[in-house]
């Protein structure tokens, strides 16, 4: 297997995260503060749930261009009894329904709900496609808590600019801690993989020597954890940076990631 | 135990001449940069000497397939009469998750016809009671097929060093390892 960047897939990944990201603050938000209490300069709820199934959307439509014949792609959800693909792809296409039918509809509590929980199945579904045993180093649970991660960092982020300025302490919580567990996750992960075998070897050392990888840790997770902390408010160029921080996470992810065939003839 | 066909892989008559490689070149004619079956030396950690010694890779046909799994348009089947995993490439919607999942690499891209491909064990010649092209053309005949129904070498591995070790799939392949040639010193003799 060529390592590529598979920059569809980056696409399709971080778009579809940020959207549910966005479902979990709004239904968070609902929960705890009432989903029709809105300041002054808030979008309605409306606006909203159309941002969130607008982006996951663009992030179908990105998804399809990573495939060799996208004309086929309707048929990419006829083998669900055993291929995690086919569920990502049914479970994605529903959301983007879910949501679009919350907007459309008024985002009750319940079905703000319904939304969240679909969105947390879709990512639980995308972590499963990408934990084959082929990548020894995120054969286990890791790929769905880089997501959720990338998901509610993001999601946190960018609901800044749908929710006014007097409701951010919310926002402002739960990114301080998803940004300080996404630090601690994406630096201690690499170096349990050093003391594995030697693929995960490989994939600790291609990390830890990746542009991207470093870039993610500082432009997409300290830089902003600094800001927040420091200016106690999430200022409203910050997504841009969380944004480029979690493509070049994504990028590493695929480009990085040691696959087995690699070292056929050597020592596992 | 049903019929299972698999490749034998016999490193210690293997030369790496890699003819079993260019005859499956020569059966298919796959683009450029496309192989189905592979040599890959065994790297020094593993087999200590000057000398090389040699796997020769295809499919292996594994009893759990991952691409079959996860291949989310049903590209792939399993043959019941013999255990065979077919790729039906008319199906295949290049999406890339048989290829990242198959932990041998088996399957390879196609940039040409822009979808997935990989060794059918020549089910074809199989079907018409030959070997496959690359089991015929091996001069020293390391490479073999067996059928797992009735295999029985007690010295035949399924996971020697310096290949993937994944008893989930159930790889078909077996081996019999290389052994390092007897050095006779002068002061020995």
């Amino acid at each position: 297997m060529i390592p590529s960047m598979e920059l569809p897939l980056v696409g399709f990944t971080v778009l579809s995260q940020t959207a549910v990201g966005l479902t979990l603050v709004y239904a968070l938000q609902g929960a705890l503060q009432g989903a029709d209490a809105s300041g002054a300069g808030e979008a309605s709820q409306r606006t909203k749930w159309l941002a969130a199934a607008g982006i996951l959307a663009l992030g179908l439509l990105v998804s399809l261009t990573h495939l060799g014949h996208p004309e086929g792609a309707p048929r990419a959800v006829t083998h669900l009894s055993t291929a995690w693909l086919s569920r990502e792809a049914l479970l994605f296409g529903l959301l983007a329904g879910l949501m679009a039918v919350t907007a459309l509809l008024g985002a009750g509590r319940g079905l703000a709900l319904l939304t969240a929980l679909a969105g947390l199945a879709g990512l639980f579904v995308q972590g499963m496609v990408y934990s084959p045993p082929s990548f020894p180093a995120i054969a286990n649970a890791l790929p769905f808590a880089f997501f959720l991660l990338t998901a509610v960092i993001l999601g946190a982020g960018t609901a800044v600019w749908f929710v006014a300025e007097g409701r951010r302490t919310l926002l402002r919580h739960i990114l301080v801690g998803a940004l300080s567990a996404g630090l601690l996750l994406f630096l201690v992960a690499p170096c349990v993989w050093l003391s594995g075998g030697t693929v995960m070897r490989m994939t600790a050392e291609a990390y830890l020597a990746s542009p991207f990888y470093w870039a993610h840790i500082v432009f997409g997770l300290a830089l902003p954890l600094a800001v927040v902390l420091g200016t106690r408010r999430i200022p409203s160029w910050l997504p841009v940076l969380l944004l480029a921080g979690a493509l070049c996470g994504r990028i590493v992810f695929y480009l990085d990631t040691v696959h087995t065939a690699v070292n056929i003839g050597g020592l596992y | 135990m049903k019929k299972q066909l698999g490749f034998y892989v016999d490193a210690k008559l293997c030369i790496g001449c890699f003819t079993c490689a260019m005859a499956c070149k020569n059966q298919y004619h796959q683009v450029n940069g496309v192989v189905w079956r592979e040599v890959y030396p065994l790297k020094e950690e593993i087999y200590p000497h000057r000398e090389r010694a040699f796997y020769s890779l295809a499919c292996n046909h594994c009893e759990h397939p991952e691409c079959l799994e996860v291949c989310p348009v049903n590209a792939y089947t399993k043959r019941e009469k013999d255990g065979v995993v077919v790729h039906h490439q008319e199906k295949c919607i290049g999406c890339g998750n048989c290829i990242r999942s198959c932990p041998y690499g088996a399957p390879r891209y196609n940039p040409v016809e822009k979808r997935a491909e990989k060794c059918s064990m020549c089910w074809q010649r199989l079907d018409a009671g030959l070997d496959p092209a690359c089991v015929k053309s091996c001069p020293t005949r390391a490479l073999r097929i067996i059928d797992l129904a009735t295999f029985d070498d007690p010295n035949a591995v399924q996971f020697p060093p310096g290949f993937p070790r994944m008893p989930g799939l159930n790889p078909s392949t077996r081996f019999r390892q290389p052994e390092l040639p007897l050095i006779v010193r002068r002061e020995d003799v």
